[in-house]
């Protein structure tokens, strides 16, 4: 599952500034961006911010030309570059007649690492921008960096939510290949959602004291579409590899329901403090056996009425058949 | 615990539909579970294979059993996904309206001498139900939120068409058939502009319906559809509707 998230790119990349003579034509290209129509950040702001960041990674690693910084500076296709592994804090340096060509690292991975380093820093700052400023720091990057974010740290949430997602996704896969192998055995349906959900509401647990805070961020109106997109596409994934192939309305109920499981669990979650989260496993247990009640209810009631018609039909042909009107003249 | 008696009770109530099974579940025995959980309760299904037969597993929302094992997913990689979603989602919408039309066409004129007929176009069009069903599972595709309300609204067409008469059923038939080729064409053109080897086994799928449709839609103009009064309205009114619903099970 892919890192990113809809729309939520920073700020779009500047198109027109590679074609740019290099050095001291910051400010046209600030007027470029501002005329391109920015919303998400005070273009100004990023730019200088991320001018900052780069000069404060050029001194770092000591750069030989001066005008490096500048050609840095040229060319950040923030999302569009087609290479998607992170290139590490020191790229190599291959001059190619006296240009330089290292290997940069889109915007977009620059701010995954910086939300990576950032997260260490959660369980002590909250999902604040001091947090994203602390990591910003561990990768040597000048505290500035936390100006390329909003203030009230919804990136760094949806960064660990989609990290997350990520690690659960893997780990179901990995338990798929063992099935296919044959080295593990298929576990019942009600065995695979509860393991599911656990081990995904595990990952919160480093960060229990201040999710209630994330969860609230997560609620504001700007943040829903990326947010919902995240959990559906979690349930569509725990789903998946339970085995799940409706091709109906079934679809719908099913998600909508183990939803359900996972929002009062993870709401029971954040009140539970019994030793080991106990108390929320036996909950999610017995909402995933409700569940499993409710489907198996609903199909005996199905059959029940179905058997009822049946009777009813029989009984009306009976009393045809008493009362003569059956007979063929 | 009453969830132990509650697999054995179940395992032995739900006596109709076998689980299918696909590859990897069937000869291999059971190993030991590896994680050192119980073993299974006693009262339990004690054989996967056993299980397997004495019925499928309630599951939470209902509706069909879990097939055991995944099927085989298509690598979701390098595939345009929302173009892919939005042809396999309103195909299968499609088709699963046009079941439900020859369902409602054969409950008034299954008796008729169209009837045959009818019913032949009709289990071409549980093939083609069919075939869509394994691609939206293999291509994870989500079903459009609008199925019950095309269940209930392509009975009815089916149905309402069919009292004008065999010729009216004929007539819907054609009209229905038109707009479905129509339809896939325009998608054959837009997989054919991404990328025709990628997408070669759908486009292979879709061609073939395409050409399946066409056969009904000449059948149906054999069978006298421009005949039924009203013959023009009543074909604009039901392309129309076809467009429309064309148009929301792309994107709800």
């Amino acid at each position: 599952m892919a890192t990113r998230w809809p729309g939520a790119t920073p700020y779009s990349p500047i198109p027109a500034a590679k074609n740019l003579p290099g050095g001291g034509t910051g400010q046209e290209r600030e007027r470029k961006v501002v005329s391109k129509g920015n919303q998400q950040y005070p273009p100004l702001r990023a730019l200088q911010a991320s001018a900052v960041l780069r000069r404060a990674s050029d001194e770092h690693k000591k750069e030989p030309l001066a005008s490096s910084s500048q050609q840095h500076f040229d060319s950040p296709p923030a999302g569009h570059q087609p290479e998607q592994k992170p290139q590490g804090p020191h790229p190599s340096y291959t001059g190619q007649g006296g240009q330089e060509s290292e290997d940069y690292e889109s915007e977009e991975q620059l701010q995954h690492r910086i939300l990576t380093a950032a997260l260490e820093f959660v369980p002590e700052h909250g999902w604040t921008a001091e947090a994203i400023a602390e990591g910003a720091k561990t990768l040597g990057l000048s505290v500035a960096a936390a100006g390329m974010f909003r203030s009230d740290g919804s990136e760094l949430i949806l960064h660990f939510v989609s990290e997350c997602n990520s690690k659960l996704s893997e780990l179901l896969q990995k338990e798929q290949k063992l099935v296919q192998l044959g080295e593990a055995e298929k576990k019942p349906i009600d065995e695979f959602l509860r393991d599911a959900v656990e081990a995904r509401l595990r990952m919160l647990i480093p960060y229990i004291e201040k999710w209630p805070q994330a969860l609230s961020i997560l609620l504001l109106p700007r943040n829903i579409p990326s947010s919902l997109n995240l959990l559906t596409s979690m349930i569509d994934d725990i789903w998946h590899y339970a085995g799940d192939q409706s091709t109906d309305f079934n679809w719908y109920t099913r998600r909508a329901v183990l939803t359900g499981i996972y929002n009062t669990t993870e709401l029971v979650m954040m009140q539970d403090s019994s030793p080991g989260f106990e108390d929320t496993w036996r909950f999610l247990g017995n909402r995933v056996a409700d569940a499993m009640a409710m489907s198996s209810t609903a199909s005996q009631v199905q059959s029940t009425g179905e058997a009822v018609v049946q009777g009813l039909m029989g009984a009306a042909v009976t009393i045809k058949n008493l009362a003569g009107l059956n007979q063929r003249r | 615990m009453a969830a132990a008696a509650g697999p054995a009770v179940r395992c032995s109530l739900w006596q109709r539909r076998s689980l299918r099974c696909g590859p990897g579940t069937g000869s291999a025995p059971l190993p030991a579970r590896p994680s050192g959980r119980p073993a299974p309760r006693a009262g339990a299904c004690p054989s996967r294979h056993r299980c397997l037969s004495a019925g499928p597993r309630p599951v939470p929302g209902g509706g069909a059993p879990l097939r055991l094992c995944s099927t085989q997913a298509v690598p979701q990689a390098g595939i345009n996904k929302p173009v892919i979603d939005r042809i396999i989602r309103v195909d299968h919408a499609g088709e699963f309206g046009a079941n439900r039309i020859y369902a409602g066409q054969m409950a008034v004129l299954g008796r008729s001498s169209v009837g045959p007929v009818i019913q032949q176009m009709w289990n071409q069009e549980k093939d083609h139900l069919k075939k869509f069903n394994e691609l939206m599972v293999a291509y994870r595709v989500r079903p459009t939120v609008l199925l019950p309300f095309w269940n209930v609204a392509g009975f009815v067409l089916g149905a309402g068409s069919a009292l004008l008469g065999k010729k009216g059923a004929m007539a819907c038939t054609v009209a229905v058939e038109e707009s479905i080729s129509e339809h896939y064409n325009n998608q054959i053109r837009t997989l054919i502009e991404e990328d025709p080897e990628k997408y070669k086994e759908l486009l292979q799928v879709i061609k073939q319906f395409r050409d399946e449709e066409q056969e009904h839609h000449d059948i149906g103009l054999e069978h006298d559809a421009e005949a039924t009064p009203a013959y023009s309205v009543l074909k604009t009114a039901i392309q129309l509707g076809c467009k429309a619903a064309i148009f929301l099970s792309e994107r709800i």
